[in-house]
């Protein structure tokens, strides 16, 4: 037993000793405000024979239709293709469309593109795409919501895909540059059955590279398509493996993988400034926020307001983030300005009551509001989260908060792996005031955010009400004019923020983590959409 | 209760003092910084201070700071508190249940302790933590219910210990002795056999105590005993071990060396304790 005990104590002193730090304690954050969000990297002019690449976790699957996740994203951006592509700068073209046409508000009609070929080197016919299409509406599939609108999809002629709607619907070329898009080889799809997307499969998709293999718990090949019907892609091989965050820093710092895109920005945090490798951080939709939830202990709108206006954003994205995330002050993250950029930054810069630093005139508004509350808490307002770094300096700094208002806090934990049930799931946060939530949306339109403030929302857990919004949210969703959708989308942001459904905390960028002599791919969000790989060459040829 | 004395008088000092009186040294101080800790600490405990996140040692902060800015010397001295009551509390439980099952096992005998023996074999066999975990699962997280659910299975490994010395204990003349005088089993148990075991008890608890600590702290590491803001030690592993990968060792080296400290530290006298107490056998 003392042996057992000695042996216990010092290995956890030990461990902690040693586990990857290589200097004293002292780190400094970078200033969010010293943060350059760039769309994409310079262009790559040099071949490269292979590229090792890492993910946070290995994927569960490689068909996006049963199983979403950015692991799985990462990898199919670059071995399929969809109707319409996010850019860079996120906005949308068109993609294996050709071109698109309305001839009516409730009509889009697709022209397809008559040269792509398949991995299997078939051509892309319209029964194929009206088959994805018809995939991907299935109630069972991730993206089944997109087509709740749809009232039919019929192929109107040799390349042409003809959808009706019930009613406008200005997300939906969107939506198709998304998941929704994924275009598939019929006859593939069919001959997997239901083993599509798991080891051993093949793609049966049309992008740059193909998937030359899945070892299951150890790695995916992408090799180079030779008859990729687009332009040849200067990389010849991309090998996936994926590490957790530690080892992810380690193998980056010492060469082991020449890139990533870091899902857990305190990745490329750690790695700031390291000998041998390029950050590049690009606009995303992603925050963190706080979600106030059904229990109560925020149910009046001014208490919520009053916790925005206390709440040390600043201090947040320096001490939890190492200065890369930005103080914000709405829900959503600059990366889902895909139309009118300037109005919505215009926009966001009128919203007062989430300041990055409090000062004394925000405290004494928060105080008032406290005292003038109608529902004031009585008991301590209890703060739902898991304990990773970032997540508990925002727990810790809303306490703070809540303190400085004359409110009390209380924290609950819980382990990483039930976490996520906080979103789904009514009975894990019962017992929860507020959640330390982060949250992003795939499409680069503000609507697609907007809409979780509708009195039905299954993600209104606060239960906010207001017939007046879900009428604006109703009209921008069907508004397909993009000027006139932003002043929309403008006027829904600032009563959203009014009654502070949710309370946003900063924005996260995309962190693009490169070996110095590689470059190309793009540093946006876009690269879960986009066949990022095809851009990654060396610097120099 | 004599003849104990007497054997365990006999028993020769195996073991050098100098590290038994640092280590007997070292835990007092440990308990003086417990209860001192409001005095002693430069800072509230939970006190957040984003403006001083992950800095290192100096004056203001003597053991640096957490990523909240959160003090880790005021954090460590309040840590005590925890890290020794609640073992103490955990062995406490542990040890009634455990010296009640042992003695009435080894005074009944017969399907009793065999009964008993089987009980406790099973549960000796269940993983300790996997079973706490299990009750945390239904009662939930938090260091009230890591004490009850350790306590409970810390128990077997004492009412195994408490059985085979009471077996010896039981067979001593001095039993009869009292029988003979028509003292009922339950009075002669309480009254005279359990107080002779009890150095045997205390120095086996006093060995158990750093097992004890470890696993209330690994469990608090785990995210299933104390919950934040509490200075629990093994949380604070926890919430600074993030930080090692930014190239700030402070948050996790400071709780971490407290832990394995404590632990040798109580061993080291424990096991002492232990021989001059007759409890290793």
């Amino acid at each position: 037993m003392k042996l057992r005990n000695i042996t216990a104590a010092g290995a956890l002193a030990l461990a902690t000793a040693c586990s990857g730090a290589t200097t004293g304690a002292s780190t400094s954050g970078t200033e969010a405000a010293d943060l350059t969000l760039i769309p994409t990297t310079a262009r790559a002019t040099g071949s490269v024979a292979a590229v090792n690449w890492l993910l946070e976790d290995e994927p569960d699957s490689l068909d996006l239709d049963t199983q979403g996740g950015s692991a799985g994203r990462t990898v199919l951006g670059n071995v399929c293709e969809r109707l319409y592509q996010l850019q860079p700068d996120m906005s949308v073209r068109p993609s294996l469309v050709r071109q698109a046409a309305r001839p009516d508000a409730t009509h889009l009609v697709l022209t397809l593109r008559d040269d792509v070929t398949f991995h299997d080197g078939s051509r892309m016919t319209a029964d194929d795409v009206l088959f994805s299409l018809k995939r991907h509406a299935e109630p069972e599939m991730e993206q089944s919501d997109e087509f709740g609108n749809v009232s039919a999809m019929r192929k109107t002629g040799d390349h042409e895909i003809t959808i009706t709607f019930k009613q406008p619907d200005a997300l939906f070329t969107k939506a198709l540059a998304g998941d929704a898009g994924l275009v598939y080889n019929r006859e593939q799809v069919e001959k997997a059955g239901e083993d599509f997307g798991t080891p051993g499969q093949s793609d049966a998709c049309s992008g740059p590279y193909e998937l030359s293999g899945w070892k299951s718990g150890d790695s995916i090949t992408l090799t180079r398509a030779d008859d990729y019907w687009g332009e040849q892609p200067l990389t010849g091989k991309v090998v996936f493996r994926w590490a957790d965050d530690s080892a992810m820093v380690n193998a980056l710092a010492t060469g082991a993988a020449d890139g990533t895109y870091a899902d857990n920005i305190g990745t490329a945090a750690a790695l700031r400034g390291k000998k041998g490798l390029d950050e590049h951080f690009g606009p995303s939709t992603s925050t963190l926020a706080l979600i106030p939830t059904e229990r109560g202990g925020l149910a009046d709108p001014d208490i919520r307001k009053a916790l925005s206006l206390a709440l040390d954003r600043s201090g947040i994205a320096k001490s939890g983030y190492g200065g890369l995330v930005e103080p914000w002050a709405t829900p959503v993250g600059s990366g889902a300005w895909g139309y009118a950029k300037d109005a919505f930054a215009a926009a966001q810069k009128q919203l007062t009551d989430a300041p990055a630093k409090p000062d004394a005139q925000d405290l004494a508004k928060a105080k008032e509001l406290v005292k003038n509350a109608k529902k004031a808490p009585a008991e301590p307002i209890v703060i739902g989260t898991d304990s990773s770094q970032g997540r508990m300096v925002i727990a810790n700094a809303v306490r703070a908060a809540l303190t400085q208002i004359g409110l009390k806090g209380q924290i609950k934990t819980v382990p990483a792996a039930q976490y996520g049930e906080f979103y789904g799931d009514k009975e894990a946060r019962a017992d929860i005031d507020v959640l330390v939530a982060d949250w992003y949306i795939s499409k680069s339109d503000p609507f697609g955010f907007y809409d979780n403030g509708l009195s039905d929302s299954a993600n209104n857990w606060v239960g906010f009400k207001s017939p007046e919004y879900d009428a604006k949210v109703a009209e921008g969703l069907r508004t397909l004019d993009d000027a006139k959708r932003a002043e929309l989308a403008i006027d829904v942001q600032r009563r959203f923020a009014d009654a502070a459904v949710w309370i946003p905390v900063a924005q996260m960028p995309t962190a693009l983590v490169l070996d110095d002599k590689l470059t190309g791919p793009p540093a946006s969000m876009a690269y879960l959409y986009y066949p990022w790989a095809a851009q990654l060459g060396a610097k120099k040829g | 209760m004599t003849a104990a004395i007497t054997v365990d008088a006999r028993l020769p000092v195996r073991r050098r003092p100098v590290l038994v009186i640092a280590g007997a040294a070292f835990l007092a101080l440990v308990v003086l910084a417990a209860a001192f800790a409001p005095l002693l600490a430069p800072y509230a405990p939970d006190a957040v201070d984003l403006s001083a996140s992950l800095v290192g040692t100096g004056g203001d902060h003597p053991l640096g700071t957490d990523a909240s800015g959160q003090d880790l010397l005021s954090r460590v001295l309040y840590g005590a508190r925890t890290s020794l009551i609640a073992p103490l509390a955990l062995l406490a439980i542990a040890a009634l249940l455990g010296v009640t099952l042992g003695t009435v096992a080894a005074w009944r005998g017969g399907w009793v302790d065999t009964l008993v023996s089987r009980v406790t074999d099973v549960m000796y066999a269940f993983p300790g933590l996997l079973f706490v975990v299990l009750i945390i699962a239904v009662f939930g997280a938090g260091i009230t219910t890591s004490v009850l659910g350790l306590g409970l299975a810390f128990a077997p490994t004492i009412a195994k210990y408490t059985r085979s010395v009471a077996l010896t204990e039981r067979a001593k003349p001095y039993v009869d002795a009292y029988r003979v005088q028509g003292m009922g089993g339950v009075r002669i148990c309480v009254r005279h056999l359990v107080p002779n075991l009890a150095r045997s008890i205390v120095g086996y608890l006093v060995v158990l105590f750093g097992e004890a600590l470890m696993s209330l702290a690994t469990l608090s590491y785990l995210g299933f005993g104390s919950q934040p803001p509490s200075s629990d030690w093994g949380l604070m592993v926890q919430e600074g071990q993030a930080a090692i990968v930014q190239g700030a060792l402070l948050p996790a080296l400071v709780p971490g060396t407290a832990i394995a400290a404590v632990v040798v530290a109580f061993n080291v006298v424990g096991v002492w304790a232990a021989d001059r107490l007759g409890a290793r056998r």
